[in-house]
């Protein structure tokens, strides 16, 4: 409550002023994340094709698979995916010890996975592939 | 005034406002993109716009350009409101000899940013443009370096936001390279020095557009652009959100909203979100969403170096920028991305009086031979520049691993750190407590009968003595150990005390930044 004097044609008047309701108005609400497409670097290819296990030519689906490669150098530390396993987007198939941090490393896409490129306690650089999927 | 005169006005006005006519929008229209003047209206309140220069020409007359018409010169430039606040804008027009560069359409972009400097406000650039108009030959250069002149002088003075929405090629990159914040949308934009078919002539690497020069290109891979958007329409809600956090110039603090949730709430869930094993990622995100008001923040550079977050949000209602490590990603490392990404950050935050607060969860800088070569001496730099230079409030907050170089480069206390708050699970020192424990105690381990447990034990010395925030607490290199569930109203509270700092360096004419 803020208390004004007010002078009309040599008249005095008390008025009280009371402000109501925020001077600054809320901030403006967020936009739900905009759907912006899944950073897939390569155009996947389409998916396999149930690839029958026995076939042979397997050189076929790696060559078109999403290769999933170290981030940096480290030491793989446990392998949570076998060869021919389904994976989700964001499933974790490696994991990497590197900077004393047990480092989850994801699949990029969903898919099957095709290869496996390293073993448990392998030392790995950075680039390195460690996981094919496809 | 006479009926003809009024009519002749409203006839240019209508022909000028149709722009490069009904067949281009429609092209326009059906590759994703909206036309210039939609854009513009999206990017205003609404009806608070107000076109200028719009009865501009070319001047042109070589290859038979003296009878070609284009509509406004190609580029909409005017003022208007966004959430109130004064802002001045270009948007190139497609349609209208597919948006190229010539004199009199650069003269309008330098108009619009003259006026922007002089009035103090934001300049927001709208991108679509086929390059130089290349009729008008030397003329068209000269206005792309009137602009990168104009882009210079106004950078640090008012914020500059570029939004790539079509193609962007040649020496226009470098206009949008030089501003503040780049958005770029998926699919419709591209920014690259030189096209796929000049890269394939030359070096015959065969790339396509959107692989080279794409939105996710240069937000993941090049770390060109800040923003990316999946149309037109999300794109410019970003760049009003992104206004919303910033001031109008670098003479005044960002607008101020009203936070309607408890500045004194204890959140519990911080007392529990760090792992007992010092080995284990988690996601940042987790504490920062706590902190933060209503949770929202908004995320700069968000594909690029993720091993490093930062972005922008409130702290009872005032703009705050945060830096944090993010352990989930290369177990937050610094490393030459990184560093320039935060860098960078905390440059953008300075020159707009937006305090800094960063979360430290740092294992180091990432060791190997790419990084020496890729000169991470030079950008790590860049970061402790960009920290110690900062004279906005700076606090930094130590969740967890602080260690050697990289706990000096997330802003200590020595690097100008107003206020260092840390959590019981803080560990700040040298080196990890394995590495430290194997220099200090080398003889003893070896000549011990069981090296082995040796080694662990002294380890555990070392972790129970060192790795913890009360050595540095005891120097004051810490100001206070907190808890965490109490962190959010510590930080409220810290920001409102360093509201009025105010500090003074030594005149020079500029600095010299490692580049």
């Amino acid at each position: 409550m803020k208390k004004f004097n007010i002078t009309v044609n040599g008249k005095s008047y008390e008025v009280e002023v009371e402000e109501i309701g925020g001077v600054m108005p809320s901030a403006p609400v967020n936009r739900p994340a905009a759907p912006v497409a899944a950073p897939t670097p390569a155009p996947s290819a389409a998916p396999v094709p149930a690839a029958k296990p026995a076939a042979p030519a397997p050189a076929a689906p790696v060559a078109g698979g999403e290769t999933v490669t170290s981030p940096m150098p480290g030491t793989i530390l446990d392998i949570k995916v076998n060869v021919g396993d389904t994976v989700a987007s964001g499933a974790v198939l490696v994991i990497l010890e590197a900077m004393k941090m047990e480092n989850e490393i994801m699949a990029p896409v969903a898919g099957k996975v095709v290869s496996i490129n390293v073993n448990k306690g392998a030392s790995v650089n950075s680039g390195d592939v460690l996981v094919v999927i496809g | 005034m006479s009926v003809n005169k009024l009519d002749d006005l409203r006839q240019k006005k209508a022909k000028i406002l149709a722009g490069g006519g009904k067949s281009r929008i429609e092209k326009q229209h059906s590759s994703g993109k909206l036309t210039a003047r939609e854009r513009i209206d999206l990017l205003f309140d609404e009806g608070t716009f107000v076109e200028l220069d719009a009865f501009v020409k070319h001047r042109c007359t070589n290859f038979g350009m003296e009878s070609v018409d284009a509509p406004a010169e190609g580029v909409i430039i005017g003022y208007g409101k966004v959430e109130g606040r004064l802002v001045y804008a270009y948007s190139q027009d497609f349609t209208v000899v597919g948006g190229s560069l010539g004199e009199m359409h650069a003269a309008k972009i330098c108009k619009a940013m003259d006026n922007a400097l002089k009035m103090g406000c934001p300049l927001v650039g709208l991108n679509d443009s086929g390059g130089a108009r290349i009729q008008e030959a030397v003329d068209a250069l000269s206005g792309y370096g009137k602009i990168f002149f104009r882009n210079t002088i106004a950078s640090g003075v008012i914020p500059q936001i570029t939004a790539i929405m079509g193609p962007c090629a040649g020496g226009a990159v470098y206009s949008p390279a030089l501003t503040d914040f780049v958005f770029m949308v998926d699919k419709t934009s591209q920014m690259f020095i030189t096209g796929p078919q000049v890269i394939k002539t030359v070096t015959g690497e065969e790339v396509t557009a959107e692989a080279l020069g794409g939105a996710m290109t240069h937000n993941a891979v090049s770390g060109v652009a800040q923003y990316m958007a999946a149309n037109d329409e999300a794109c410019i809600a970003d760049i009003r959100r992104l206004l919303s956090f910033l001031p109008s110039n670098n003479m005044e603090t960002a607008p101020e909203y009203l936070c309607d949730q408890d500045i004194n709430s204890i959140n519990e869930m911080l007392n529990d979100v760090i792992p007992d094993n010092p080995n284990k990622p988690y996601d940042m995100f987790d504490i920062i969403k706590v902190l933060v008001d209503q949770g929202d923040y908004m995320e700069y550079q968000p594909h690029f170096a993720k091993n490093i977050i930062t972005c922008l949000a409130r702290l009872n209602g005032k703009t705050v920028g945060i830096i944090a490590n993010q352990p989930k990603v290369q177990a937050g490392c610094l490393d030459v991305n990184a560093s320039d990404k935060a860098g960078r950050f905390i440059r953008t935050c300075d020159a707009f009086n937006i305090p800094l607060l960063n979360i430290v969860d740092v294992p180091g800088f990432l060791p190997g031979t790419q990084q020496e070569y890729g000169g991470i001496i030079r950008h790590g730099a860049k970061m402790l520049y960009a920290y110690c230079e900062a004279t906005v409030p700076k606090l930094t907050l130590i969740v967890r691993k602080a260690y050697g170089g990289a706990y000096l480069a997330m802003c200590s206390k020595d690097l100008g750190a107003d206020l260092v708050l840390a959590w019981p699970s803080a560990e700040i020192a040298v080196m990890g407590p394995q590495g430290a424990a194997n220099i200090i105690f080398r003889t003893e381990i070896q000549e011990s009968e069981n090296p082995v447990e040796t080694r662990a034990r002294v380890i555990q010395e070392y972790t129970d003595e060192f790795a913890t925030p009360y050595k540095a607490a005891e120097r004051g290199f810490v100001d206070d150990v907190i808890e965490p569930a109490a962190t959010r109203p510590r930080l409220i509270d810290a920001f409102d005390m360093l509201a009025s700092k105010r500090e003074v360096r030594p005149a020079k004419k500029h600095g010299n930044i490692p580049l």
